[in-house]
């Protein structure tokens, strides 16, 4: 009596697995593992970092150990880099996708208000993060791939050679337009990751009616911090270390 | 009460559209916004105008037809309270009131203040049901449902339609409305034999249609008349991945 | 006024056998379409509430082709997205001695014995399967906490037989019936034409083989061949104005289809409800029903005397400086049984009376208290917030006050229209291949609906009899070429549409629609309203025709015909309510007894009931169409009632 089904076949096999990258919720996956993946970088970034407050020794010490780290290093690298390429791959992708879906702007925009999660961060993260994004090739290119023990930035402990990455660290942050970019560039960096780190939670599927407001929250302070934590760096050498001579 | 309206007119889905102004005089608190843009219409066509054309239906907050951007928000400023349930006591005398279309392409405009939602009725076309032919049903009692897995899914249940959450949301995504259908079934045993199938046509088919995607700006669920959760997004990113591995068999 | 033209006596072609066999025999016995057959017929459905879209999807299911359309940009937003309260069903899961003889009897009573007691049967038997349909679709029905499904009672039944989904009933069930024809359509088997009103029907050889259509987004006139009609387009309650219903509610496609030759059953049947947020001003464009359930806990009154009432519509005194002693609690004082719990037309007469007596609230004076501070005091607030608190809030966003701290005020409003399309036992017209569902026929609820039970019978026609009397009709019929419409009375109808748009758009006169809309209303809900009199439907039967003939002088339509008018759209629907509003006040006048939501003050019990005049109005009004709208042709159909026995209602 009924008709046989011929409901189209849900797509294949590996078409659903590539639909992670190539379908909206799919890349919103990819842009939240990749998004949490850099906050987890950025933290232990800090953490690192925060050893320049302790003085040179021990920062040197520090980034020496990274470095002995040898291949294992160049695998975190390699896989730091390949977070970063995707990160900037699918936020950018989406981004185009949201931008062209609208066309003509409403002529008045409003706020619905609460319980939206809109705010100046959420509508500004391509911006922020394409700041970012040209921030750390600067960055990396002024201390990684900066000075080094050829170029007399040399401190000796026990007997061995290290790079002094906190003199010229200390030496960078003399200049009052590097310290005050780097101040800017934090403060972006709190806003990307004020909505950005539960709005990856949401991304991942994970919502919660009781943890969702914790993370969110917990967002708001991570991203305090985080920008606090690291322009409290380029600040204390402006101000507080004399720049002792080489 | 007297205001200025400042209306979005377009008089076909090709030609540009600008914004008028119209004055309006005595208005009452009592009225409802629609009824507000009937008596501004009433007075258009004595005086030889076109009216400004805008969609409603039941004009008690159900059917989804209305809607209209109000002051930059969708739905106008009211909670819970979907335009045509909007009265003139929200609004002061004196004030300028702007009103526009929905505005995504996945909506094209018609006229003024009406938009095509096609979109939506193909994106439940994809999986927003469960198959069951009529007749082949067994006694409603046999299949007992928890209370609060029957509660959930009712939650989800109460999208009206109205695209608000389109129209609010900075990227013009329809998570809201599609995800709400696909948790609606989520959390029913009805709607698992199709738990996969459903979620992954339903998303192909909403990105098909060039809304945007959703960077969980959550102003959706502000605007929505029905009071959707973004919860029901996390579920269908929830629902998305697993689908998606287990039809690529790289689980079970 | 002229006598009435009497027609030849019609039958609804009813099975033989005893009544609770007749479906069933009726089943063994119809004619069946090959299945490979199906796929050649092309079944045209108009309208997409609860009966259309089961219809569709179910007739899909089935193999045939449909080809769907509604008035709406989504075939969801149909009106039956509206209905709030719960949908009956004899499944007697209460184990409260519901059966489906209960829910047939109290169906047959409550209509006050004026339907036609097979059709009833059939609906009650079917019911206990919608419930299984809806549940298996995902429809989210009320449970309890072991996971079954929960009932209330509603309407004053004596047993909980509704099946309730919060206040959205008819929104989950049309969900379920939109999602089942919308798989469909991703099958290709329902195609589906949104922003389309259905302006004739088109008839060939004496058969229903097509529609002629307007899209309301191009203003195009189309024209769609089919095997056969179904015209499922909900109720013609918008003839007053303002009414419950949808704004784009209208009689058009049944009217032009009894134009066609459909004949048009016990129009003046219609149905108010007592229980609605009041008239607000001159603009108020329609009327908002608050739940019958309000009545279990609320107290209906007014002042005693007309000079509080005056004070208090002036703003003078607020309702609670009102004494105990000062207030009316007519409901109660008039029926000390049933009290605050009246049936729908009982406790709408009654609110009219006091309105008129000059004692009712509200600025225009056109409403009662329903006053929820006795249930606060006895039951605590919570108590009353759980139980209503979603109504107090849209009472709330509605007339801007909060029914905690002062009285909600309630008055009357058109609710249903239980008069239609005439049918006959397979729901098919006096046009062969035109067939009625849903609201848009007469079948089920005579002269009165019980609560509940519009749904039920929306989705009874559509799930579980249409599919097998058209495949009874469709048997014996030839398939056409759907992509045909050659024949030359497309043509015709398409041009007399045509011309009629050009003669309407022509007018320019200084009238808008609008204006006309409202007029016809108010004649209507004052002389065919909820208590009629000989004296004003003959006022009625003359001032009607002279509004129709004001409006095709005077009428403006701005803008075009082509491409969307909502100016041009609601003006056709007038044209035809102005000449529907005429046949109720022609079919009112003619009924001269009075049942259940038809109430002639001359026919009425000592005690103020309604008194029916069953020697001679036991029959189903069937009214022909002459070619003059204000001579047609009354055929009628006499009620047989062989199981239920005729009682007189008291309630006192
Ligand atoms: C506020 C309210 C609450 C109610 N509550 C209940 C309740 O609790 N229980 C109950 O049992 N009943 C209730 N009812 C009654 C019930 O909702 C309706 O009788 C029923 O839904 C009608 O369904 P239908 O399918 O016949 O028509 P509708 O749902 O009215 O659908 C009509 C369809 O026809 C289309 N259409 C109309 N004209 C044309 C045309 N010319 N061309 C093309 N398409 C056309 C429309 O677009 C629509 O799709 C309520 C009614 C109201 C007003
Ligand atoms: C390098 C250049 C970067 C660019 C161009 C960029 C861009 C973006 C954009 C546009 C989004 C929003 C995506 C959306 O709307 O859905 C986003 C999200 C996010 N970004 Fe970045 N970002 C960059 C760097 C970073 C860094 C350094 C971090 C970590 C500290 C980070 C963490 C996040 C997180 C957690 C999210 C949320 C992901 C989600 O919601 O799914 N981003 N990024
Ligand atoms: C004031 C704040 C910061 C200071 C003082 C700082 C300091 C440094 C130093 C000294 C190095 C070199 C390490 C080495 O060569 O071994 C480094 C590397 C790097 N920093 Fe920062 N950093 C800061 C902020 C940031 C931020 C905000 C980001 C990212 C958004 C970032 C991303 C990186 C990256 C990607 C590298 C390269 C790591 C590698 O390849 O091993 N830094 N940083
Ligand atoms: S989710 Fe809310 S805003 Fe979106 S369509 Fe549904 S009811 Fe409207
Ligand atoms: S507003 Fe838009 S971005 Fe997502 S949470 Fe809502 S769809
Ligand atoms: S008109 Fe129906 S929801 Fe507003």
């Amino acid at each position: 009596m009924q008709q046989a089904e011929k409901q189209s076949k849900p797509p294949g096999a590996l078409a659903s697995v590539l639909s992670l990258f190539n379908t909206s919720v799919g890349r919103k996956i990819t842009t939240g593992l990749t998004g949490l993946g850099l906050v987890a970088f950025v933290v232990i970034h800090l953490a690192g970092n925060l050893t320049l407050f302790v003085g040179s020794e021990s920062f040197n010490a520090y980034a020496h150990k990274l470095e002995s780290l040898g291949p294992l290093l160049y695998v975190a690298e390699i896989g730091l880099i390949a977070v970063f390429v995707f990160h900037i791959i699918f936020t950018i992708a989406v981004t185009a996708q949201n931008k062209g879906a609208r066309a003509s702007a409403y002529a008045v925009k409003g706020d619905a208000g609460k319980p939206s999660r809109k705010s100046l961060s959420s509508q500004t993260m391509i911006y922020t993060g394409l700041v970012l994004g040209a921030f750390v090739v600067w960055h990396v290119w002024m201390f990684k791939f900066g000075p080094g023990l050829a170029d007399g930035y040399a401190e000796v402990h026990h007997g061995e050679a290290y790079r002094d990455l906190y003199r010229l660290v200390a030496e960078s942050f003399q200049n009052t337009w590097i310290t005050a970019a780097y101040v800017f560039v934090m403060i972006l960096l709190g806003t990307h990751i004020r909505h950005g780190f539960w709005s990856a939670f949401q991304s991942l599927g994970a919502y919660h009616p009781r943890y969702t407001p914790l993370i969110y929250s917990a967002g708001i302070a991570l991203a305090v911090l985080l920008a606090v934590g690291f322009l409290a760096l380029p600040l204390y050498f402006y101000f507080a270390v004399p720049v002792m001579p080489a | 009460m007297n205001l200025t309206l400042k209306i979005w007119r377009q008089p076909s889905p090709q030609s540009k559209g600008s914004m008028e102004t119209y004055p309006i005089a005595g208005v009452t608190e009592h009225m409802s916004f629609l009824e507000m843009l009937d008596v501004l219409n009433e007075q258009l066509i004595k005086s030889g105008q076109v009216p400004v054309e805008f969609d409603y239906d039941c004009r008690e907050g159900i059917c989804g037809t209305c809607g209209l951007v109000i002051n930059g928000v969708a739905h106008g400023p009211k909670k819970l309270t979907a335009t045509c349930q909007l009265h003139m006591r929200e609004f002061k005398d004196g004030d300028t009131i702007t009103i526009e279309p929905w505005r995504a392409d996945a909506f094209p405009v018609i006229k003024d203040l009406v938009v095509d939602r096609s979109a939506f009725d193909r994106i439940v076309s994809k999986g927003g049901y469960i198959s069951i032919n009529t007749g082949n049903a067994r006694d409603a009692n046999e299949l007992p449902i928890g209370k609060e897995d029957a509660d959930q899914s009712f939650d989800a249940a109460t999208c009206i339609g109205c695209g608000a959450c389109v129209a609010s949301c900075p990227n013009a995504s329809a998570s809201l409305f599609t995800s709400a259908k696909i948790s609606q079934y989520t959390y029913l045993p009805q709607g698992n034999p199709e738990r996969e199938r459903r979620v992954l046509k339903m998303v192909q088919q909403m990105d098909e249609e060039g809304f945007g995607n959703c960077s969980n700006h959550g102003e959706c669920e502000a605007a929505c008349p029905k009071g959707i959760s973004i919860k029901n997004i996390a579920i269908m990113r929830r629902e998305y991945v697993k689908a998606a591995l287990k039809s690529g068999t790289l689980l079970v | 006024m002229s006598e009435i033209k009497i027609g030849d006596a019609i039958q609804g072609h009813i099975p033989d056998g005893e009544i609770a066999k007749k479906w069933d025999n009726y089943k063994a016995n119809i004619g069946v379409v090959n299945p490979a057959n199906k796929r050649k017929y092309t079944v045209l459905v108009i309208g997409t509430g609860l009966a259309g879209a089961s219809a569709a999807s179910s007739l899909a299911e089935l193999g045939y082709n449909v080809k769907a359309f509604c008035i709406q940009d989504s075939p969801r937003r149909a009106h039956s997205i509206a209905a709030q309260g719960g949908i009956n069903a004899a499944k007697n899961y209460q184990n409260d001695g519901d059966s489906t003889w209960r829910l047939f009897y109290d169906t047959v009573k409550g209509g006050d014995y004026r339907s036609r007691e097979a059709n009833v049967h059939r609906l009650a038997q079917v019911s206990v399967n919608i419930i299984d349909q809806c549940v298996a679709q995902g429809v989210p029905f009320a449970r309890d906490y072991g996971g079954l499904l929960a009932n209330r009672s509603f309407g004053g039944a004596l047993v909980s037989r509704t099946f309730y989904a919060r206040g959205q009933t008819g929104q989950q069930l049309l969900l379920g019936a939109y999602g089942a024809m919308m798989r469909q359509a991703e099958l290709g088997k329902v195609s589906i034409f949104t922003h389309r009103e259905m302006l004739d029907v088109i008839v060939v050889d004496g058969h229903a083989k097509g529609v002629t259509i307007r899209n309301l987004k191009t203003g195009e006139i189309e024209s769609y061949a089919g095997d056969a009609v179904l015209l499922c387009s909900g109720g013609y309650g918008n003839v007053y104005f303002l009414s419950t219903n949808a704004m784009n509610s209208n009689a058009t496609a049944a009217w032009r289809c009894h134009k066609k030759g459909a004949y048009f059953a016990n129009p003046c049947f219609t149905q108010i409800h007592p229980t609605c947020i009041p008239v607000s001003g001159e603009y108020q464009s329609k009327l908002t029903l608050m739940s019958e359930s309000l009545r279990n806990d609320g107290r209906v009154w007014v002042p005693k005397t007309k000079e509080t009432a005056e004070k208090l519509r002036k703003g003078e005194i607020r309702p609670r400086d009102i004494a105990e002693a000062d207030r009316d609690y007519y409901l109660e004082r008039r029926y000390p049984t049933f009290g605050n719990l009246v049936p729908r037309d009982v406790a709408s007469r009654n609110a009219k009376y006091v309105c008129d007596e000059g004692r009712g609230v509200n600025e225009s004076g056109l409403a009662v208290f329903l006053d929820f501070a006795d249930a606060i005091n006895r039951l605590g607030r919570d108590a009353v917030e759980d139980r209503y608190g979603n109504l107090f809030e849209m009472y709330e966003r509605i007339t801007g006050e909060n029914p905690y701290e002062t009285p909600m005020q309630i008055f009357p409003a058109v609710h249903y229209t239980m008069g239609g399309l005439w049918v006959d036992y397979d729901l098919q017209t006096t046009i062969p291949g035109l067939f009625a569902l849903g609201e848009a026929n007469f079948s089920d609820h005579g002269a009165n609906r019980l609560g509940a039970s519009a749904l039920m019978q929306g989705l009874a026609d559509g799930y579980f009899v249409v599919p097998y009397t058209l495949g009874d009709y469709l048997a014996k019929q030839k398939p056409v070429n759907a992509s045909d419409t050659s024949h030359p009375a497309f043509k015709t109808s398409v041009d007399e549409i045509k011309a009629q748009m050009e003669k309407l758009m022509a007018v320019n006169g200084d009238k808008t629609v609008l204006e006309f809309h409202r007029e016809l209303g108010l004649k209507m809900w004052d002389y065919v309203g909820m208590s009629r009199t000989a004296e004003g439907l003959q006022k009625a039967l003359a001032e009607i025709p002279k509004l129709r003939e004001e409006f095709w002088n005077n009428v403006r339509i701005p803008g075009e015909g082509d491409g969307w008018n909502k100016n041009l759209e609601m003006a056709m629907r007038v044209a035809d309510f102005l000449e529907l509003g005429e046949l109720m006040a022609l079919d009112a006048f003619n009924r001269n007894e009075s049942c259940g939501g038809h109430f002639r003050e001359e026919y009425q019990t000592p005690e103020g009931e309604a008194q029916r005049n069953d020697d001679e109005y036991s029959y189903v009004a069937a009214w022909e169409y002459s070619g003059n709208p204000s001579e047609p042709v009354l055929h009628k159909e006499a009620l047989q009632f062989d199981n239920v026995k005729l009682t007189q209602r008291s309630y006192k």
